[in-house]
């Protein structure tokens, strides 16, 4: 057979792209539901180690199974509010069945901009509330969680992530603790729902509390990830005054 | 015999993808910072090279050899991304920290280089010990350099303290020139004990 025809070269690409094709297609479908749980442990730990329950490295000694059971055992309650602050749902926490919220990551504006998003809360026993916050970075999403006490303003830790930002500059929102730990005890400033926070470039000054450092060599990342908590806190900001009203209240009451 | 049991020693000592050959820099210098991923991207290398050497050299009396390159880059894609896939599922640690460099075995030239030299015109059994032995040739290297790194630059191995708490780590081990001195040394050690190795 000449294997040099146009037509033999042809029908031999096609076999062997569907081929290809659907070897892949089949491996990725049946691999899909370990990928899935993997994924979900990663961002349970994630969201324990904003809410200083370990570090990175204790999650993942523990396996899948070990973060699903700290993280049931830990919540207090899991729901989604609406852009006014009003509660729309129950999130299941038992440790079989934990539903998180995490298909917000591409959409980001998006959700935010057509009505009526389902924003997820996560409230720990330890009195945190974790929430989400999603963004561009310079080459891909980046997103973290980002642990409140129990006013609702003042932040109790941050975690950090990236797709694919550039090791040692942008990537130190994730690898750099000092970037991290400079978060804690700021307080956003909710009264302000477009910019209750600032990364400022050149140092943030000294005793302003919604403001922190940017990362030198990673401007566009840090940017991104400001702009990723203005728009998020600031789409949580009803619910936060709300139910910090309603906790004062409570307290008041007592 | 002696035949195959050259092609499997070759590419391990006198005709080594990194040392001589001078192929698959890139990645050796981006995942030695530490051992387990290492040896992780030295395994995914090894399989995809044995696979994709197999699969074409199976293939090879079929390919039109007017888009062979396609073809051998359709399969060794192919092969990339089933190792993607399965790490994914089983290691998903390690190829979050693997990032892009698992993708990017696609664009290393010793998969296309073995299957452009000999795949194509070697039977199936050949290819594959030719493969995984260029594989094993490129992880050896790739496993030095990240014992190194990992031992000076973090005082680790796998992970495990061995070096005195007091030890301060080597900021510039952990950085991709200190592969590159490492590796030039490497080069070096060889081709003083090698004199085939040794220009006139």
């Amino acid at each position: 057979m000449n294997t040099n025809s146009n037509v033999y070269t042809i029908i031999y690409t096609t076999v062997i792209v569907v081929v290809v094709a659907a070897v892949l297609a089949f491996v990725s479908t049946s691999l899909k539901p370990m990928q899935n749980a993997n994924i979900k442990a990663e961002t349970l730990s994630q969201m324990m180690t904003a809410a200083g329950l370990g570090s990175k490295e204790d999650f993942s000694k523990m396996g899948n199974d070990g973060v699903l059971g700290t993280y049931s055992e830990n919540i207090e309650q899991a729901f989604t509010v609406n852009l006014a602050g009003e509660r729309t749902g129950e999130l299941k926490t038992a440790k079989d069945e934990i539903e998180l919220i995490d298909n917000l990551k591409p959409q980001n504006k998006a959700i935010l901009a057509a009505g009526e998003p389902q924003l997820p809360v996560y409230k720990f026993k330890s009195g945190v509330t974790v929430v989400p916050v999603y963004g561009a970075g310079l080459w891909g999403p980046i997103w973290g969680y980002i642990a409140l006490e129990e006013d609702l303003k003042t932040i109790a830790g941050a975690y950090f992530d990236h797709d694919s930002e550039t090791p040692g500059l942008g990537a130190k929102i994730k690898d750099e603790p000092s970037f991290k730990a400079q978060f804690e005890g700021k307080v956003f400033n909710l009264e302000n729902p477009s910019n209750p926070f600032d990364i400022v470039k050149g140092g943030a000054p000294e005793g302003a509390m919604d403001k922190i450092d940017a990362i030198s060599g990673a401007t566009m990342t840090c940017n991104g990830l400001n702009q990723a908590i203005d728009i998020w806190i600031g789409a949580y900001a009803n619910y936060f005054s709300k139910a910090a009203a309603a906790q004062a209240e409570t307290t008041e009451e007592e | 015999m002696a035949n195959l049991k050259e092609t499997i020693l070759n590419p391990i000592l006198k005709g080594n993808p990194i040392t001589v050959l001078v192929l698959g820099i890139c990645s050796s210098l981006a995942v030695t910072v530490q051992l387990k991923g290492a040896c992780v991207m030295a395994l995914s290398v090894i399989a995809v090279t044995g696979l994709s050497s197999l699969v074409v050299s199976l293939l090879r009396n079929t390919i039109p050899n007017r888009v062979r390159i396609i073809v051998q880059l359709v399969v060794v894609a192919m092969m990339v991304i089933l190792v993607d896939q399965i790490l994914k599922a089983f290691a998903y640690d390690v190829d979050k920290q693997l990032s892009v460099y698992i993708g990017l075995i696609i664009t290393n030239c010793i998969v296309m280089g073995r299957i452009e030299a000999f795949a194509l015109g070697n039977k199936p059994i050949p290819s594959l010990l030719d493969g995984l032995a260029n594989g094993f040739g490129y992880g050896l290297i790739l496993v030095i350099v990240a014992f190194f790194r990992e031992l000076l630059g973090s005082g680790t191995i796998f992970g495990l303290q061995v070096l005195p708490a007091g030890y301060v780590p080597n900021n510039l081990v952990i950085l991709p020139p200190f592969a590159l001195i490492l590796l030039g040394c490497i080069i070096w050690v060889h081709r003083a004990c090698d004199k085939d190795l040794q220009e006139k």
